[in-house]
């Protein structure tokens, strides 16, 4: 059961992750799954969708990039002072199988659904390769948990700061192309799961479709109830809802939603398409 | 063999299951999802002149009993929207309710006269919307006098086709069988009622509305013996058909509106408290409730509380 109308909780730690990045901390323990999201209402501000985190020994955070009205305003509050959480709502992350080998490809703060993914799959000893990007060396957020936690790490930033100078999805691709030529069984994933800029995303997902490999992908489109009630956050054309049949979707049913990539739909319900987009 | 069809102002209808205004119908993928989940008939977003935002959120909140909403009325405007109901048309198998508001009596009647080439079969004019702005000043529907003019504009524009009209009614205007009559003067081919009822949550922590609107129209099983009451008061009054609406959940909500005098049955909220197939659900325990009681037609069942 998730709770759909603001339950006002303080913050309990903040932690700044880098000069625009910080992490919220509560102390309030429900049920949710990685890849799953909450709306977080900044009283006379906004509300907006975060994904759940969780780990060792922490109930929830999320963790939150100064970028707009409501962040910036959220960026700004103390420990202490309250904010309202709804949640949890949308589909989750299938968690992989003991001892297999997966990649999480997260770009930006798409590691922040990822990184309790991480948690839960070497929890059943599960392989964890994550290929993170960001623009900079202090853009890479976790990267202490996840070494914690025995992640491997393969790490690319567009200014060369830190790993591979250039994008990780061609960390990725390179990486997959490699094993597949050479048939080493042990290095080929599993299941890829993939969260950050739909371009990137959609980049992802076809190399996996190329190499035959399963994959799960986040897709974020314009919240506003997020449990299903008010349409916004539909695909075309298909007409499932982000929030609920979403935001986590299989290769499979993917190749059925046609405006991934391609376009999605404004506040007021308008399509807006991506510069990339043909 | 049991009938489920119904009869809306010249429409037939394989069920009286429609998907209410505001809820999913952004676009014709999500009209088709929700045909797809069983809906007799589908009624889009409300169309408007212009691309509205609507309001930040929190927009809709939700409770055991009862929903909250101010999403303010976001909408592609007309000119866009003229292409989505081409595509609804084009994709879906059920009926489209097209329902329209605007900030001027004129405009209904420019909004209206836009959606023309599209061939809409009913036009649902949203006279009763309670989360605008001061911008549309006071509600339509809570004046007699403006709801006239608008029918009326609305009737001469689509003067010459077979465009039913439809007009959504609150239960707050206080002499609601006079406004009733009123409508069905003025020439309107239906009503459709209740919309949501006005109302505000406070948060007690932040001392702050919680809708950023701060006011909002309430929904859901609460609101449904107040939707009872006004079918059945219109029934009274008015000969033609009823969109049916407010808190239903059940096949067995459902019949109580028919039997206060619905042709049809509006559900929003419900998608909320019992998932998107809920029009699948509802149409079923109407069919058992049906087998049970031994009518054949839900003909038969409506306006019955009338004759005791």
């Amino acid at each position: 059961m998730s709770i759909d109308h603001p339950l006002m909780l303080p913050i309990k730690n903040i932690v700044t992750e880098s000069p625009n990045i910080k992490t919220f901390m509560f102390d309030y323990n429900f049920y949710a799954e990685p890849g799953q999201f909450c709306m977080i209402w900044i009283p006379g501000v906004d509300e907006k969708p975060f994904g759940i985190v969780k780990r060792e020994g922490q109930d929830f955070m999320i963790t939150v990039a100064a970028i707009g009205v409501a962040t910036k305003a959220l960026h700004q509050m103390k420990t202490g002072d309250k904010v309202g959480f709804r949640g949890p709502y949308g589909s989750s992350f299938t968690i992989p199988a003991r001892r297999s080998s997966i990649a999480l490809v997260a770009g930006g703060y798409g590691i922040a659904s990822l990184g309790y993914l991480a948690e839960e799959a070497r929890k059943r000893d599960v392989h964890v390769h994550l290929f993170l990007g960001a623009r900079t060396k202090k853009d890479l957020l976790y990267l202490e948990w996840m070494k914690n936690i025995g992640v491997e790490l393969h790490l690319s930033t567009d200014d060369g700061s830190e790993g591979y100078k250039g994008f990780n999805v061609d960390l990725f691709k390179k990486y997959v192309e490699t094993n597949s030529k050479f048939k080493v069984q042990n290095s080929k994933f599993d299941m890829v799961y993939t969260v950050g800029p739909e371009i990137m995303e959609m980049k992802i997902a076809e190399i996996c479709y190329a190499h035959h490999i399963p994959f799960e992908v986040s897709i974020e489109r314009y919240m506003k109830c997020g449990f299903g009630l008010c349409g916004q956050c539909c695909v075309d054309p298909v007409g499932w809802r982000m929030c609920v049949e979403g935001p986590v979707i299989d290769g499979e049913k993917l190749k059925q939603i046609t405006e991934f990539g391609k376009y999605h739909r404004t506040a007021s319900g308008k399509v807006e398409k991506y510069p990339w987009a043909k | 063999m049991i009938d489920l069809s119904v009869n809306l102002a010249g429409i037939k209808l394989k069920n009286p299951t429609i998907l209410a205004s505001g809820i999913m119908g952004v676009s014709a993928s999500s009209l088709k999802f929700v045909e797809e989940n069983g809906a007799g008939a589908v009624t889009i977003k409300s169309i408007g002149p212009t691309d509205r935002t609507g309001h930040k959120n929190p927009t809709v909140l939700a409770f055991d009993n009862r929903m909250v909403n101010a999403v303010g009325l976001s909408n592609p405007g007309v000119d866009t929207e003229v292409h989505i109901v081409k595509e609804a048309h084009e994709r879906l198998n059920v009926p489209l309710i097209v329902s329209i508001f605007a900030d001027t009596i004129d405009n209904f009647a420019v909004v209206a006269d836009k959606l023309l080439e599209t061939h809409p079969k009913i036009i649902e004019l949203n006279l009763s919307c309670p989360n605008t702005d001061n911008e549309f000043g006071k509600m339509f529907a809570l004046d007699a006098d403006d709801t006239r003019k608008v029918i009326t504009l609305v009737k001469k524009v689509t003067q010459g086709t077979d465009i039913k009209i439809f007009t959504k009614l609150t239960p707050e205007e206080e002499d609601f069988a006079e406004l009733g009559k009123v409508v069905e003067d003025a020439g309107a081919d239906g009503i459709t009622t209740i919309n949501t009822i006005f109302s505000m949550n406070i948060d007690i922590y932040s001392r702050k509305p919680i809708l950023s609107n701060a006011y909002g129209g309430i929904s859901g099983p609460a609101i449904k013996p107040v939707g009872i009451e006004s079918v059945y008061t219109l029934y009274e009054t008015v000969s033609i058909p009823i969109i049916g609406m407010g808190g239903i959940l059940t096949g067995e909500d459902a019949i109580e509106y028919i039997m206060a005098g619905a042709t049809a049955v509006g559900i929003g909220s419900g998608v909320y408290y019992r998932g998107i197939d809920i029009f699948q659900k509802v149409t079923s325990e109407i069919e058992d409730f049906m087998k049970k009681e031994g009518y054949k037609s839900i003909e038969e069942m409506r306006g019955i509380a009338h004759n005791s």
